[in-house]
């Protein structure tokens, strides 16, 4: 009998998940899932499932294997996109939940699986819904997993750029041997000469992937005030957001500061420099 | 070239997923229509291409047509290309000033923040799409065409223009954040990939090549987020693998002159994953070496990997090294289309392209494209004794003054209020290359 026979028409309720006896052959496995966990993890499937983009992402599966076959992830994790759908489209609240606390962050986001999807499921997509709601319910094993991220998110909201050429430090990069950094000890200079040496003002910099100006890191930071990421971003790492909160506030007052300095040369501009405060 | 299927069939294979499409309620669309009758009704505003702007026509995957600007174009660069392989922007640059094509490279541009997206999943669409979106008023403002170096940036905001044109209560939202930094809602006429540039430029670009590359054998590594991510839109001509596979970059390199080699592997992405090349490198390297550099090196014995986009040159790159562990020594060059391009054109192979942040070496690779690399070498190591001594570093484009790191200074802005009431220009409306 094939599995699909076997996979529930609709969710289950937890209730009705407890009373089930086992089907012969599970397409995701016996789940575990601790009492303390249930509420949230009903929480989260609920959410799931009332998103917008769910009715769009999910269109239906054959349970084919053309995702899984040309999935990079599938071919070093356990993991596939199949089952992955197959979760989005027929799973219950403890397999969702199994699957946000490891396999999601097995994806690597390169989309073959869409192009190869006959039924033009978004399958990369509803994998970074249920991201966003492992992070914006702020679990355990995604803190875990994102906490290397500490630089990389910093300068993404303060500047809006997530790679800087002194975040390539050899020791952290060894595996990426003696050459990946215009190394000094191969051309006897430090890495800020190193910058200097690319011949476009905005790159030689070794803070950011290119220098930023306040306005529109300021303007990036007022979009992730209105939109809720900061938000989101506190539910995961509040200590986190609270030195953006004040690197941010510095930036403001040096804005302010810069208005008065630069008074004369801004008093013909128009548009956003002459109207945006911070 | 191998073909599997003719041109004719290939075509017939795309209808037949469209109609599919269509019959499981995901039918494609060309937003492009739909920002027509949106601009009429007032809620947004175009970015049209101007004849300024010098449109070349390409063919998109589902036979559209696709007008791509050559020139005054607003460079948004990729936030991973400029931290650790600077030779790909000002590769570009170059080709750009070699050709007299002119441009803004600014410091009032963020990145697409995509990468993040795509890694940590801490955002979500409505912050891309503003920032999309705050990034397309700027070019609009600067009365520049947004000119996307990033495979990932250049499929996001594909995605962002889709989601702003179907949805309106996130472009209500978005419209509404924008307003609180005085800009408004512009969309471009087209999502514009640099490397679809370089397709456009081919015949410029190959009028000016000073080095003979027909003895180089280039494997291409073509970006997933180039085509995979909004694949109507991506750019396949029959003269590259007979439209089987995008034009870009595999185009540029065939009129070069250099010979451009299968492998088994070509449809697979090199391991990127946005959070693996940070946090899970195990992941990256295995793959990048096993899945891609291997073939390239075993079946089809290049002498380069070529490719156009940020993630994938620093992934097939910076993963070689450590392949030694495992008895994989290929150390296969990878550059950007463009750094190949570039240095087909006769760039110094230090001062523009940067070969030196690359990890697996190119030294046997100039030495074949008939490059003295020895003297540029002590020419760059002079430079960097100049440098260090305090002298002016050579620039592409004029330095940007003290002001412009706090603000967005104005170079010409069109504020929304005149575009709106602005006549419409008949030379755009009967000019060559408009779309079916
Ligand atoms: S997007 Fe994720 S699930 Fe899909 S093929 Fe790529 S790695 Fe696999
Ligand atoms: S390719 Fe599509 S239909 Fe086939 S298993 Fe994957 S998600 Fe299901």
């Amino acid at each position: 009998m094939s599995v699909v026979a076997h996979l529930p028409r609709r969710a289950l309720t937890l209730a009705e998940e407890e009373s089930a006896s086992p089907p012969a052959m599970e397409l995701t496995g016996r789940r575990k899932i601790a009492d303390g966990d249930r509420a949230l993890a009903a929480t989260i499937f609920d959410e799931f499932h009332a998103d917008p983009r769910y009715r769009e992402f999910v269109l239906g599966c054959l349970n084919c294997g053309e995702c899984t076959t040309g999935c990079p992830a599938a071919r070093f994790y356990d993991f596939s996109p199949r089952e992955m759908l197959q979760i989005a489209a027929n799973g219950d609240a403890t397999t969702l939940w199994d699957a946000l606390q490891e396999k999601i962050w097995a994806c690597c986001q390169c989309y073959t699986c869409n192009m190869r999807c006959r039924f033009g499921n978004d399958i990369a997509g509803i994998i970074s819904v249920m991201r966003e709601l492992s992070v914006i319910h702020g679990l355990e094993s995604t803190r875990r997993t994102l906490a290397p991220f500490g630089r990389s998110l910093t300068l993404l909201m303060t500047v809006g750029t997530q790679v800087s050429s002194d975040m390539i430090q050899p020791d952290f990069f060894r595996d990426w041997g003696p050459f990946a950094t215009g190394s000094d000890k191969v051309w006897q200079v430090s890495p800020e000469v190193m910058r200097k040496a690319i011949p476009v003002d905005v790159l030689q910099t070794t803070r950011s992937a290119w220098e930023v100006s306040v306005q529109t890191s300021l303007e990036l930071f007022r979009i992730y005030e209105e939109t809720g990421v900061l938000d989101m971003l506190r539910g995961l790492d509040p200590d986190l957001t609270e030195m953006l909160v004040d690197i941010v506030e510095e930036r403001r007052e040096e804005f302010a500061e810069a208005r008065e300095r630069f008074a004369a040369d801004l008093a013909g501009q128009r548009g956003t420099v002459a109207t945006f405060t911070g | 070239m191998r073909t599997l299927l003719s041109a004719g069939e290939i075509r017939k294979v795309v209808e037949e997923r469209t109609l599919h499409q269509k019959g499981t309620g995901k039918r494609v669309v060309d937003v492009r229509e739909e920002m027509e009758r949106l601009e009429e009704r007032g809620e947004i505003l175009i970015h049209r291409i101007r004849p300024e702007n010098r449109p070349v026509t390409a063919t998109t995957l589902f036979g559209w047509t696709k007008r791509i600007p050559t020139d005054r174009l607003w460079h948004h660069k990729s936030c991973g290309q400029c931290g650790n392989i600077p030779g790909y922007p000002s590769s570009l640059l170059w080709l750009m000033n070699e050709t007299g094509r002119t441009y803004l490279n600014e410091p009032h541009q963020t990145s697409c923040t995509a990468w993040n997206y795509h890694g940590t999943a801490t955002s979500n669409p409505v912050a891309l799409a503003a920032v999309a979106a705050r990034n397309f008023h700027r070019a609009y403002e600067t009365d520049h065409f947004p000119l996307i170096h990033c495979g990932t940036s250049y499929g996001d905001y594909k995605e962002m223009r889709k989601l702003l044109v179907e949805n309106g209560a996130v472009r209500e939202k978005v419209r509404s954040i924008l307003r609180k930094m005085g800009r408004d809602l512009v969309l471009p006429e087209e999502i514009v990939h640099y490397s679809e540039w370089v397709h456009a430029m081919t015949p410029e670009l190959i009028a000016r090549q000073k080095h003979d590359v027909r003895g180089i054998v280039a494997t291409v590594h073509e970006p997933c987020h180039y085509y995979k991510m909004v694949p109507e839109d991506a750019v396949y001509d029959e003269r590259v693998y007979s439209g089987q596979r995008p034009a870009v970059p595999s185009g540029i390199l065939m009129a070069l002159g250099a010979t451009v080699a299968d492998y088994s592997t070509w449809y697979d992405c090199c391991g990127f994953g946005f959070r693996h090349i940070l946090s899970e490198r195990e992941f990256s390297r295995s793959f990048a070496n096993l899945r891609k550099i291997r073939p390239m090196v075993e079946e089809a014995h290049a002498d380069v990997a070529i490719t156009s986009d940020t993630g994938c040159v620093t992934t097939l790159d910076k993963s070689q090294w450590i392949g030694k562990a495992h008895g994989l020594s290929y150390m296969l060059p990878v550059l950007a289309d463009v750094q190949f391009a570039a240095l087909a054109l006769g760039a110094h192979p230090y001062k523009i392209v940067q070969v030196h942040w690359h990890s697996a070496p190119t030294e046997d690779l100039l030495t074949k494209m008939g490059i003295d690399w020895r003297t540029a070498k002590a020419e760059f190591q002079e430079y960097l004794r100049a440098l260090k001594n305090g002298a002016r570093p050579e620039l592409l484009h004029p330095a940007h003054g003290e002001i412009e790191q706090f603000f967005a200074i104005n170079k010409g802005q069109v504020l929304p209020d005149e575009a709106r009431s602005a006549p419409s220009d008949p030379s755009i409306a009967g000019e060559e290359g408009g779309r079916d």
